[in-house]
């Protein structure tokens, strides 16, 4: 073979390894499909299974169109109205995403319970006898509220950042042809931002289906449920294999139709000047309206449940031993901060991969990879660590060899869990880096090989600096998720080794939410201060 | 170019053989683990996870020179991923607030049968698996909570007297995916048999003052809130809440009482914490003497009170609050039992719709 | 024969057409070609094949005496030699103006790099403008920074893909000249795309005229007009062609 071809296949061959590594585990699942049906597979049939299945619809459906609206409008404010506090609103409705929506949830039963802040003030303050029913928010509906508020920002950002970009010109048109802004959102926004919304909405529904934490705790039975049911409780994995896969089935049709939807249509742009979108001012009500209802999704989202656990952590200061957090933080910060480098590495990878081959297959199997996002977290957990002592195993002579005590090397180590997270938020790193290459086409790259640039040689010239936004904000968006992160945490952890989700998770498991707050606190705190450096980042690269 | 060849060939060689060779070997008999008594240290898999039990390690360590190394997670995940780990894995010790789950390992395969005559003598034999695969080291009773303003504890007698007639919309209890439901069903499951339980299951749903929501402590919130009027809790949440930081859940607990179910039957259900030496354990005289160390009276007394739970040993005395609460008929059945009828229990809950 | 291209084919991965039929062209050294077509016809494709950017089912193209691409061999675009200016002149928004057209002289020693940038920035009448970025720069600029950094390598054929569509119609006159007094100045061979006849006319040595794929017409600007002449087609833009024609001759 000729020399030359080296360059491409370095790329192709390290994608491809990639992509094997990332599917080999969720490749045990897709097995369970073809084995025959037992009798509690039968039983779940008859008596549950359609129940959790439309409470898992609704859920995906319900969560999906009310981010899609709270985060579309609030896009579509930001990047075209001017109105006191934007500036501010603007990066501080991503915040929400650093709550984990289970300590949300928790925060929110906790607030709203009869014990409560809200009924407790209604009840002394006012002598209100308030119907306890009333702030009931432990079922289908809440569950909803949960993850809408929580998780909406994966729409806006998305849609933020596009609406800023698009052509000022075509939004203009509309407006001279005498639309008004309601009929330009949903004639020419809603349309135009398909692609973004896609994105952001199906981040937000993979999310919903793989956690389990929140409708666990409220009492939503879904489809997770019937997977842990027959895993745990009827000790039948076959059973909860079955509901894995077809789950992964349920996610391949969608990431389908997502490329579906998406089409051919290239969204690149490659003129040097983008014309930004000039802001309408508003003004009076108006111009009210605009903050408030901004400021009112981010207090519900973010402000009030802080403030709780600000509240809570005060009330119980001190009667937790608080020794060992700084080693909690550096626990959390680290394996986040080398999950979120390897994978925005192989990102990159994977995408300049897809970018280079033409046709179906070849942008299709990155695709894949994002399957991972989709399971739960212990269902993923049992594949890797089977995975990884089949490794261990193989590894035994050399591990001899080289005078370790132990066969179980790579399986009790950080390497294990690291692999897991890789393994679980690939799709999060792997969307960003996607969209930084469709942002910036292929002329640039096209531009410098005709300039004697080989393949990697543009990849580190062009290709890297212009990405240097996405991979800023894939990184981040990693960074937070495996910070809060918590069954593969739990389960894959080596020995002696908490982290603050660990640690707010098992207080929150004792129901002592109260205690919770602390470690929760810190989670927050520094995902927050991660989206505020991504923040201000952006803004000195767009002066 | 042929580098990267071979270094695909070698990757899918590699991970091919990694399959195939733990799929094999899952069946391969298991080495005698070779004792090392040198080895200072003991792992510890534990689903229980309150600060007071990092304190009782320490000093553990302090007192026998043993490093206490522990991966707290939930306690399905840890048994599935000892059974993954198999031979090789570096768990000793496997500790659960379950006896269901200490069932379910033993009957995994997971667990070897110790003996030791300090540990017989600091845990009753009825808290103790019958082949000694484990021991438990608190107890906790499942009771009856009611609004003290609306229910005389005259009114109450047993479990399955709260599926009748009159206590239609009142009664509240959390959803049947919990393992103390499910624990409790299956004692049913024991000692009246299946369809007994079944119809308690299927009046239980029929008397809910709500749809199942929350942990035990929200359902004593519900009382509080007057949604129903008794609940079916752990002891030590109500113990918790009584002790609480948060005012307004001691004013809750305080309008509670508690009630002990069928003391003139059957008993009121009881479940442990507990912990039973692995199978494939390297440091298991390590192991044993850490359940030596926890059974025993210094350590029973910090490790049942830093959770309101009954010590299992006999020699020490329970804290004063659950001494308040008096004495009590326990149910009488072996506690393995809770983890053969587990997923009998389950399949009854799916079927009376009980969520 | 300074380039020979022949019966090159081509399509792309997902369609049902071939973008290119049996693509035959042979070019003297120092000649300007243009290649002149409606949107679609496949002129973005003949360049980009000749650069290296997609590969040909079949086919083959010898740049003096140079196989860059036949049934076995095919040479990766940063191989060829082959300079391009982008439609949208993908200038490189991270880099300034010099940076950008540094960018292709990697090979060079730096008083040759240095000595170099300033020929070019010369050739294009931008000396005073390295240190800008170009969103910095007004279109007709960023066009002469995109054809500066093309030729700065010294490549044997430069490709320019309709390098007018995105300037206002008075700047299209202006810089039409400037290109052609850069070409002939620099006596680089030349490909370039376009969909306007006026820029054919008055830049072009030959015309290349594609239709759906397939070569419809090779010869002089004079002899495309004899064939409109003998057909009674007439050229798109009235009583321009006259004009235009004498302007150059
Ligand atoms: N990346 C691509 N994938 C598939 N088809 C393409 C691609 N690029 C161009 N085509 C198609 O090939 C044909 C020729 O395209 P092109 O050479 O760009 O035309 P021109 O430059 O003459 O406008 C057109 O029908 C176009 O739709
Ligand atoms: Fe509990
Ligand atoms: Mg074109």
């Amino acid at each position: 073979m000729q020399h030359r071809f080296t360059n491409i296949n370095a790329w192709t061959v390290s994608a491809v390894i990639i992509i094997f590594l990332l599917f080999l585990p969720n490749l045990t699942i897709v097995t369970g499909l073809f084995t025959p049906s037992n009798e509690n597979w039968e039983h779940m049939k008859k008596f549950v299974l359609w129940g959790f299945v439309k409470n898992s619809l609704i859920l995906t459906a319900a969560t999906a169109f009310f981010t899609i609206l709270i985060g579309l409008s609030l896009a579509w404010l930001i990047a075209q109205y001017d109105f006191p506090m934007r500036h501010f609103l603007k990066w501080a409705l991503i915040l929400p995403l650093s709550i984990p929506p289970f300590i949300g949830a928790y925060t929110y039963h906790g607030m709203l319970s009869y014990t409560g802040v809200i009924q407790t003030t209604l009840r002394e303050n006012f002598g209100m006898a308030v119907n306890s029913a009333y702030f009931d928010i432990m079922n289908l509906p809440g569950a909803i509220f949960i993850y809408t508020m929580f998780l909406f920002p994966y729409v806006y950002s998305i849609a933020q950042v596009y609406l800023s970009r698009q052509s000022a010109s075509l939004i203009e048109s509309t407006r001279i042809l005498g639309k008004g802004p309601w009929k330009t959102f949903f004639q020419v926004v809603l349309p135009i931002s398909r692609i973004s919304i896609i994105a952001g909405a199906s981040l937000v529904v993979l999310e919903v289906l793989n956690d389990y934490g929140v409708v666990k705790y409220y009492g939503v039975q879904t489809f997770t449920t019937a997977i842990f049911q027959s895993w745990f409780g009827l000790g039948d994995i076959e059973s909860s294999i079955k509901l894995a896969a077809s789950l992964m089935g349920f996610v391949i049709l969608i990431l389908m139709i997502e490329k579906l939807l998406r089409g051919r249509r290239q969204y690149s742009y490659s003129t040097t000047k983008v014309r930004p979108l000039p802001l309408i001012k508003l003004s009076g009500w108006k111009a009210a309206a605009a903050a408030g209802y901004g400021l009112f999704i981010l207090s519900l989202a973010f402000f009030i449940p802080v403030a709780q656990l600000i509240d809570w952590t005060l009330l119980t200061f001190g009667t937790i031993p608080m020794g060992a957090f700084m080693n909690y933080v550096r626990n959390s910060v680290f394996v986040a901060g080398l999950s979120a480098t390897l994978i925005i590495a192989f990102a990159l990878i994977v995408g300049n991969f897809a970018r280079m081959v033409r046709g179906r297959l070849g942008k299709l199997l990155p695709r894949l990879t994002v399957l991972g996002y989709s399971i739960p977290g212990a269902v993923i957990a049992v594949a890797v660590v089977t995975a990884f002592i089949g490794l261990d195993r193989f590894l035994a002579p050399f591990y001899v060899w080289a005078g370790f005590s132990t066969t179980l090397v790579l399986s009790v180590s950080i390497v294990l869990l690291v692999t897991a997270y890789i393994i679980r938020f690939f799709a999060i790193g792997y969307n960003s880096i996607e969209t930084g290459y469709d942002k910036i086409g292929t002329d640039f790259r096209d531009a410098s090989r005709t300039l004697g640039l080989g393949v990697t040689k543009t990849f580190f010239k062009v290709d890297m600096p212009m990405m240097k936004g996405a991979i800023i904000s894939g990184f981040i968006l990693v960074f937070i998720d495996v910070l809060k992160e918590i069954p593969l945490t739990l389960i894959l952890r080596p020995f002696n080794f908490d982290t603050l989700s660990t640690k707010a998770f098992q207080y929150a498991s004792d129901e002592k939410i109260m205690e919770a707050s602390q470690a929760s606190l810190l989670i927050i705190g520094i995902s927050a201060l991660a989206i505020v450096f991504f923040y201000k980042f952006l803004e000195r690269e767009l002066d | 170019m042929k580098k990267f060849l071979f270094l695909v060939i070698a990757l899918t060689a590699l991970i091919l053989a990694a399959c195939g060779g733990q799929a094999k070997e899952e069946k391969t008999e298991s080495e005698t683990a070779t004792e090392t008594n040198e080895s200072k240290e003991v792992n510890l898999y534990t689903a229980r996870h309150y600060d007071v039990d990092d304190e009782l390690y320490s000093k553990f360590e302090e007192e026998t020179g043993i490093k206490v190394n522990v991966i707290k997670g939930e306690a399905d995940e840890l048994l599935e991923r000892i059974k993954r780990e198999g031979d090789a894995t570096e768990a000793d010790l496997f500790l659960t607030a379950d006896a269901g789950r200490l069932y379910r390992a033993k009957a995994d395969d997971l667990l070897q049968p110790v003996s030791s005559d300090l540990l017989d003598e600091q845990v009753p034999a009825n808290f103790q698996d019958t082949d000694q695969m484990w021991y438990g080291l608190t107890k906790r009773a499942r009771v009856i909570l009611y609004n003290k303003e609306t229910v005389q504890p005259d009114e109450l007698s047993t479990y399955e007297a709260l599926t009748e007639e009159k206590w239609n919309g009142r009664v509240l209890i959390r959803s049947s995916e919990n393992v103390y439901n499910q624990s409790l069903l299956a004692s049913f499951i024991e000692i009246d048999g299946e369809e007994k339980a079944k119809e308690w299951a299927a009046g239980m749903v029929n008397n809910f003052a709500r749809d199942p929501e929350g942990g035990d402590r929200d359902q004593a919130k519900a009382i509080a809130a007057g949604i129903g009027d008794v609940a079916i809790m752990n002891t030590y949440y109500f113990g918790q809440m009584l002790n609480s930081e948060d005012q307004e859940e001691v004013k809750v607990a305080e309008g509670l009482g508690i009630f002990f179910p069928n003391q003139d039957t059957t008993g009121t259900h009881v479940n442990v914490s507990g912990a039973g030496v692995v199978k494939a354990s390297k440091n298991k005289d390590n192991a044993i003497k850490l359940l030596e160390f926890l059974s025993a009276p210094e350590a029973q007394e910090t490790f049942a009170s830093a959770n309101y739970e009954y010590p299992v040993n006999e020699n020490v005395e329970p804290s004063e609050l659950l001494q308040s609460w008096g004495e009590f008929k326990e149910q009488d059945i072996p506690l393995s039992t809770l983890g053969e009828h587990n997923a009998k229990s389950i399949l009854i809950f799916n079927e009376v719709g009980w969520k | 024969m300074f380039v020979a291209i022949e019966d090159v084919c081509f399509s792309y991965t997902d369609a049902k057409t071939r973008a290119l039929d049996n693509f035959t062209l042979k070019i003297e050294k120092g000649e300007v070609i243009s290649i002149l077509g409606r949107s679609g016809s496949g002129k973005s494709t003949v360049l980009r094949l000749l650069a290296g950017l997609e590969k040909p089912e079949k086919g083959r193209l010898i740049i003096q005496d140079e196989v860059l691409f036949d049934d076995k061999i095919f040479l990766q675009p940063e191989k060829r030699g082959i300079g391009m200016v982008f439609q949208d002149y993908a200038l490189f928004p991270h880099l300034t103006v010099a940076e950008n057209i540094l960018f292709g002289l990697f090979r060079m020693k730096k008083a040759a790099k240095k000595k170099r940038l300033q020929e070019v920035l010369e050739l294009v009448e931008l000396q005073d403008f390295g240190k800008r970025y170009p969103h910095q720069l007004s279109g007709g600029q960023q066009q002469r920074v995109a054809i500066a950094r093309a030729v700065a390598p010294n490549p044997h054929l430069i490709l320019l893909d309709e390098p007018f569509s995105n300037l206002d119609a008075e700047l299209q006159g202006k810089i039409r000249e400037e290109l052609r007094d850069i070409l002939k100045k620099a006596n680089i061979t030349s490909i370039f795309v376009t969909h306007d006849e006026k820029d054919a006319h008055i830049l072009a040595d030959r015309i290349v005229k594609l239709k759906n794929g397939r070569i419809e017409f090779v010869g002089r600007p004079c002899d495309m007009l004899d064939t409109y002449r003998q057909t009674g087609v007439q050229p798109s833009t009235d009583g321009f062609v006259e004009k235009s024609l004498t302007g150059v001759n």
